[in-house]
């Protein structure tokens, strides 16, 4: 295995990344539209509220990824690179997410004009506000739990939404679509983390941001069930 | 106050069973060899267990009876005479009665008088449960010392009458899945408040378990049929309807297994963050678990955030001596410091992490000769 994470520094916050990450995971079962999905309880109904719900936070996902390249200055050029690439990939994936919406039986109308669940405007609003800020290296944190979510939602949400709705067509897409690229994902994440954790309170704050956009998610998540 | 194991102990009922002869002991269900066994098999990486009931599932030895060879053999190598033990600390999944408590029980066959007694009933952990409180006792100089035993019978769960009584023969692959995991046995370890000389003492640093049954679904249970979501065994107007309607077997939730992961590299981390755990510091793991687990992304990050320890420091006897339950870390760990020289200032990390509803217990020792 190669070793892409060679600072102490860089080593330590991986693993707390990966300590807040559990907690989050953990902290994701208990909200209740997961427990059902979880638990075989999730109607096609629910799925369409999930897509219906995600889809503000998947557009506005690349938005804030793209605002904190503009943030990186000039000594931080490589990470900017880095920041814009992980943007370009991603800044269309919510076309996929409204396929799967239709194909589940949603109206195209509805899901376009959908508001924000309050969730996702407190998750969003962080973003912005922290993407702003000189230098964002603690959106790291965002990044991490983000791109574990996708990860679970590839692996194992869209595995249970197929074995408990047993769609005729695909309804996944959007869930799956999270796993392809994976692997080089999560080395850029590596050598991004052991790039931008260079001192202490990078780490903290790397950490920090990590546990509050985790927090955030799981209200995104628990709002679905509020939406009408 | 110190608190030092300073005697072990096992007892593994009758010969060892290779994987072909486990159905000639549990008997075949409705005739029929079991088309899961092999893969199963194949994916716990066990090759031998011990039973304590013979071909014909008759008991040959108790649960009790387990328990007490393992506890004389722990105690025979001590410094202490049996009827010096201050407190009997014990635990296992299903004693012989379902009351009184097993400590009872074993203190009768151990002809110890005036003990005080515990009985720790869980899974897996609850041996880790049962040791803690013995040594919380001592730490506390509550006592001086005290014997904790583990012990498992579980066989008598697997015999093929009781898949049988199945109402209409429906066996799902979760009531079959532990068939083929878990054996009998049992596991003794002495604790007191001085190091012994000339014997291997292994001082106990602390003793930890977090238990997330807050979030997550039974994931082994017996007590529930599979298709009731409320009724429990005792709520059937009768013992032979819960064993009909499957309410007896003991299941596993295969899809809930994975969790288990996280739930332990989560207890590991949350160890290492509050100082308890020093990974360049552990020289041995004992882990109660199949180590084909340690595959996945999960064991890639440790290794790339320099927390994972070498597979080189890590023991098992699992795939010899069988899944024995809350009994397997006691006789992994009896099994190693008497089959190895161990130096002084070794430290041994030890893990149970348990599928129950998700607890996981963690213990750290240090080699004092």
């Amino acid at each position: 295995m190669e070793h892409y994470i060679q600072t102490e520094l860089g080593k330590k916050c991986l693993q707390e990344l990966l300590q807040v990450w559990l907690d989050f995971d953990r902290n994701l079962s208990k909200v209740p539209i997961v427990k059902r999905l979880e638990t075989g309880r999730l109607s096609q109904q629910d799925y369409c509220h999930l897509l219906l719900n995600m889809r503000q936070q998947v557009i506005e996902g690349s938005r804030w990824i793209s605002r904190s390249a503009s943030s990186f200055d000039r000594n931080h050029s490589d990470v900017r690179s880095s920041v814009i690439h992980h943007a370009h990939e991603e800044h269309r994936d919510y076309l996929m997410l409204e396929k799967d919406y239709l194909a589940a039986g949603g109206k195209l109308a509805d899901i376009q004009t959908a508001e924000r669940n309050i969730g996702s405007e407190a998750l969003h609003g962080y973003l912005m506000y922290s993407a702003s800020k000189p230098n964002p290296v603690a959106l790291i944190g965002a990044m991490w739990i983000i791109e574990g979510l996708g990860n679970k939602m590839s692996i194992r949400w869209a595995k249970l939404v197929k074995e408990h709705l047993q769609p005729s067509i695909n309804i996944t897409r959007f869930l799956e679509y999270h796993g392809k690229n994976d692997e080089d994902h999560l080395k850029e994440l590596y050598q991004l983390i052991d790039r931008v954790a260079s001192s202490k309170d990078n780490v903290a704050s790397i950490i920090k941001t990590a546990r509050v956009v985790g927090r955030l998610y799981c209200l995104q998540l628990e709002e679905v069930d509020n939406y009408e | 106050m110190n608190v030092y194991i300073n005697s072990t102990g096992r007892y593994l009922p009758g010969n060892p069973i290779n994987n072909d002869e486990i159905e000639a002991v549990l008997g075949l269900i409705n005739n029929k060899p079991s088309r899961l066994k092999n893969k199963i098999l194949k994916s716990n990486g066990i090759k031998t267990r011990h039973y304590a009931i013979n071909t014909e599932q008759q008991t040959v030895e108790s649960n009790c009876n387990l328990a007490k060879k393992a506890a004389l053999n722990c105690i025979e190598k001590s410094f202490l005479p049996s009827r010096k033990i201050k407190l009997l600390s014990t635990a296992t999944s299903q004693g012989d009665m379902v009351l009184p408590g097993f400590s009872s029980m074993l203190q009768a066959e151990l002809d110890i008088p005036e003990v005080e007694i515990n009985t720790s009933h869980g899974i897996c952990s609850s041996s880790m449960m049962a040791l803690k409180y013995a040594f919380a006792n001592i730490k506390a100089e509550l006592s001086d010392n005290a014997l904790v035993v583990a012990s498992e019978l579980a066989s008598r769960l697997f015999k093929h009458s009781r898949y049988e009584a199945i109402e209409d023969d429906n066996i799902d692959f979760n009531a079959e899945f532990l068939r083929w995991m878990l054996s009998d046995g049992a596991g003794a370890l002495l604790l007191e408040n001085i190091p012994r000389p000339n014997t291997t003492s292994l001082k106990i640093e602390w003793i930890k378990s977090f238990s997330h049954a807050d979030v997550y679904d039974t994931c082994m249970s017996l007590g529930k049929s599979k298709n009731d979501e409320v009724k429990t065994w005792q709520d059937y107007p009768t013992y032979a309807e819960a064993e009909k309607s499957g309410a007896l077997l003991l299941r596993q939730d295969v899809r809930l297994l994975d969790n288990i992961v996280a739930v332990g590299v989560n207890g590991f981390l949350k160890l290492i963050s509050t100082g308890d755990v020093d990974v360049d510091k552990i020289d041995h793991v004992l882990c109660h678990f199949s180590s084909h687990y340690f595959k996945g992304k999960i064991f890639e990050m440790l290794a790339q955030s320099g927390t994972f320890i070498p597979e080189e420091k890590w023991y098992t006897n699992l795939y010899e001596r069988g899944n024995t339950g809350c009994a397997s870390l006691f006789i992994m760990l009896d099994e190693f410091i008497k089959t190895r020289t161990l130096s002084s200032g070794a430290t041994i990390l030890c893990m149970v992490p348990e599928s129950g509803r998700f607890n996981c217990a963690y213990m750290l020792l240090t080699v004092e000769k």
